[in-house]
């Protein structure tokens, strides 16, 4: 209800403005939004409204895009990529939406593309991170403007290269095939970098107990440890860690999913010192960001994260394509976002043209005293990694 | 000399079973009558969203028919059968991806359906009961979750790029891609499949299932085996949610994990049971209407789910024999009226 409150004063905040500006024309430029407003991603899917509402309120009070107000249509996905097609169908058939984003788990993504690219539509992610989405699985008609895992991996593993030369590192993953995947890819990574591979497990689950893998990581005598566990599990690895005096002379790094806002409280001291890299942190300071935090904190009551981040900086990239290529025609578009560099509130982002990926600057931060402060900034060309697609 | 009135032949009393059964079958002609009507307006409009939805529809409708059979038919809560809907799909669109062939996806989620079938209704019908709910829930989920991990079927991310594929029968063939096309071809395929399970559920196989339902202790001393005759359900029902299964890649060109998890399986059971359960004709009037239902109501709130909740504890409370019990029961005496002279 209070959602559909906000959409309502956020599109009245539009009309106000078409009302104010004369030289806008009546017919609004259509995006529409495929998240999860229920279910275990809704979390994220609030950030990505928050985000995407923002940007549209500012931009129609400054006037629309080439005079047209925006106007957004949001649909739950429910984190299932057959509820997310269908609803996505629906934007494109039946509310003859111009453009798409909103999708989370890279299943939607990857099957709302498919479903963009056989209607002739364009579609953004500013969530999903699975590196496939830009790689093997690219599509002409796909966007990502925020960062995907390899970027994430690659700007920590630089971190690592300049502080812990030739560091020596073990891996701590979950054992599903996301987690092994982040560990083979940051593996790789430490590899390229110099540094050496001391062993890797891989733990349930849900696991109870870590510290069954504790003298297997003792043994091996490593500066660092890598892991990409999640949620709950990170509370029981890090405590369990701290019990164990492990801590003290092991440097943590993580996946940027490890320690979040919703875990930080209950690790509490444990989580001091654990790295990550990420494409986004409210701490940025520039004047660019310190703005949009405000204004995202006097419309959504909270801070904004990654996502929030990201969905933001999309409006302002769609605007500047449609303006660029003048219409809101699919190919025109296209031609115009590939190569695109725009300004966001983490600074200037480019989408490369060979597989659609924002190029952007990667930030690692340290957990100190239950907070993120950023140690380093990695340049985007140096993140971003190879382009790998073949499709166009 | 009066001829002796004629003794009243005893007219070959139609046992209810039968009667109910036709009465599903003026139901679902009345569906095809309406789905026919419905794809001609959609074509002659040119709509694409809501054909396609419809087929979606129609392609659950199938699961739910599975569930159909066991539930409503043989007594046993299938938490699971997702499982084999899942497999039907992942099948046919390896299969697609491989040989663009309808024909090939068919025989290829025919045979796995049977094969899987076979093998969980080994395991699953061992226990009875809630235990059979729970060992069917359990069997999906491993499957859904070996899935989820397994990199070669594209794990969490599902398998994207199942090609459109022309459907033929002799001279005639469309394209997968054709809204209108699709849906009269999906129509009739699952109209097929309820007809084969409405024929196998009058023969006597059929009725044995339904004594089971009400006593299966009492269809042993009947000189029955219900081992048997329940695994039997169990393959006809893994088979056609596996046919159903085999349309979705079809349709929407891609195979996710979440089509073997609880939601789906959770959802054809909802389905049922709103629809009207031991009726068949009740899974697909159900499907329908729940679909509509959570296209609309999924747009208008994120609470959705709520009403979906509220619909089905209404129908359980009020309606116990589902929205086909308010009608069916109906056209049951009218079927029975026309038979008296």
């Amino acid at each position: 209800m209070t959602s559909t409150l906000r959409l309502l004063s956020a599109l009245l905040a539009g009309t106000a403005a078409i009302a104010a500006t004369p030289a806008l024309a009546a017919d609004p430029i259509k995006i529409g939004v495929v998240t999860p407003l229920s279910g275990t991603y809704a979390g994220i899917g609030q950030q990505v409204r928050w985000g995407l509402e923002l940007a549209a309120t500012e931009v129609n009070a400054a006037g629309g895009i080439m005079g047209r107000p925006v106007e957004l249509s949001f649909e739950d996905e429910e984190a299932n990529p057959s509820v997310a097609v269908q609803k996505a169908e629906k934007l494109f058939q039946v509310n003859k939406v111009d453009f798409l984003t909103g999708t989370v788990n890279s299943g939607s993504t990857l099957a709302v593309g498919q479903l963009a690219e056989r209607a002739g539509k364009l579609i953004a992610t500013t969530v999903s991170f699975a590196d496939s989405i830009t790689a093997d699985k690219c599509s002409p008609n796909v966007f990502r403007v925020n960062a995907r895992a390899g970027q994430q991996s690659a700007a920590l593993a630089s971190w690592l290269a300049k502080e812990k030369p030739q560091a020596k590192v073990f891996y701590l993953g979950p054992d599903y095939e996301m987690g092994r995947s982040t560990v083979a890819a940051f593996r790789s990574n430490v590899d390229r970098v110099g540094g050496s591979s001391l062993g890797e497990v891989f733990a349930p689950l849900d696991s109870k107990d870590y510290t069954q893998y504790f003298g297997q990581i003792r043994a091996t005598r490593p500066q660092v440890l890598y892991t990409s566990v999640a949620g709950t599990d990170t509370v029981r690895l890090f405590t369990q860690l701290q019990e164990f005096g492990l801590l003290g002379n092991i440097t943590v790094l993580g996946a940027s999913g490890t320690v979040t806002a919703q875990n930080i409280g209950a690790i509490g001291k444990a989580a001091d010192g654990f790295v990550t890299g990420v494409g986004y942190s409210a701490e940025i300071a520039t004047p660019e960001n310190k703005r949009f935090v405000e204004a995202f904190k006097a419309a959504a009551k909270t801070d904004p994260d990654l996502y929030g981040a990201d969905s933001y900086g999309l409006i302002f990239a769609y605007k500047a394509a449609v303006e660029k290529a003048g219409s809101t025609d699919t190919d025109k578009v296209r031609e115009a976002l590939r190569g695109l560099t725009w300004k966001t509130p983490q600074g200037e982002k480019t989408l490369r043209a060979g597989d659609h990926q924002a190029e952007q600057t990667m930030y690692v931060v340290r957990v100190a005293g239950g907070q993120f402060k950023i140690v380093s900034e990695i340049p985007g060309p140096d993140a971003i990694g190879a382009d790998t697609c073949t499709k166009f | 000399m009066r001829e002796p009135a004629p003794t009243e032949t005893p007219a070959p009393a139609r046992d209810p079973l039968t009667t109910a059964m036709r009465a599903s079958h003026v139901l679902a002609g009345v569906l095809v009558v309406g789905a026919l009507a419905f794809a001609a307006f959609g074509a002659a409009v040119g709509d694409t969203f809501y054909l396609r939805l419809a087929t979606e529809a129609l392609i659950f409708a199938g699961l739910a028919l599975a569930v159909d059979i066991l539930l409503g038919y043989t007594g046993l809560l299938s938490l699971g059968q997702a499982l084999y809907f899942g497999l039907g799909a992942y099948v046919s669109a390896l299969t697609l991806m491989a040989v663009p062939s309808f024909w090939a996806a068919f025989g290829a989620a025919l045979l796995a359906g049977t094969v899987v079938g076979l093998v969980g209704g080994v395991i699953a019908n061992r226990v009875r009961g809630v235990y059979f709910a729970l060992i069917t829930f359990g069997m999906a989920q491993v499957v859904g979750k070996v899935v989820y991990n397994t990199r070669a079927l594209g794990a969490s991310d599902g398998l994207i790029g199942v090609p459109v594929v022309d459907i033929g029968f002799g001279p005639w063939s469309f394209s997968s891609a054709s809204p209108a096309g699709l849906f009269l071809f999906v129509l009739g395929y699952v109209m097929v499949l309820y007809a084969v399970a409405a024929y196998i559920l009058d023969t006597p196989l059929g009725r044995l299932l339904i004594a089971m339902r009400a006593n299966e202790g009492r269809v042993a001393f009947l000189g029955y085996r219900p081992v048997t005759a329940r695994l039997i359900a169990y393959v006809i029902a893994a088979v056609v949610a596996s046919l159903s299964g085999a349309l979705y890649p079809m349709l929407r060109g891609f195979v996710s994990p979440e089509l073997l998890f609880f939601t789906t399986s959770g959802n054809a059971v909802i389905t049922v049971i709103t629809g009207g359960a031991g009726t068949l004709v009740g899974a697909l009037y159900g499907s329908l209407l729940l679909t509509v239902i959570k296209s609309y109501v999924g747009s208008w709130t994120e609470h959705h789910l709520i009403v979906i909740g509220l619909l089905f504890m209404a129908v359980v409370i009020f309606l116990p024999r589902g929205l086909i019990g308010l009608v069916r029961p109906k056209i049951e005496r009218m079927l029975s009226r026309e038979r008296k002279p």
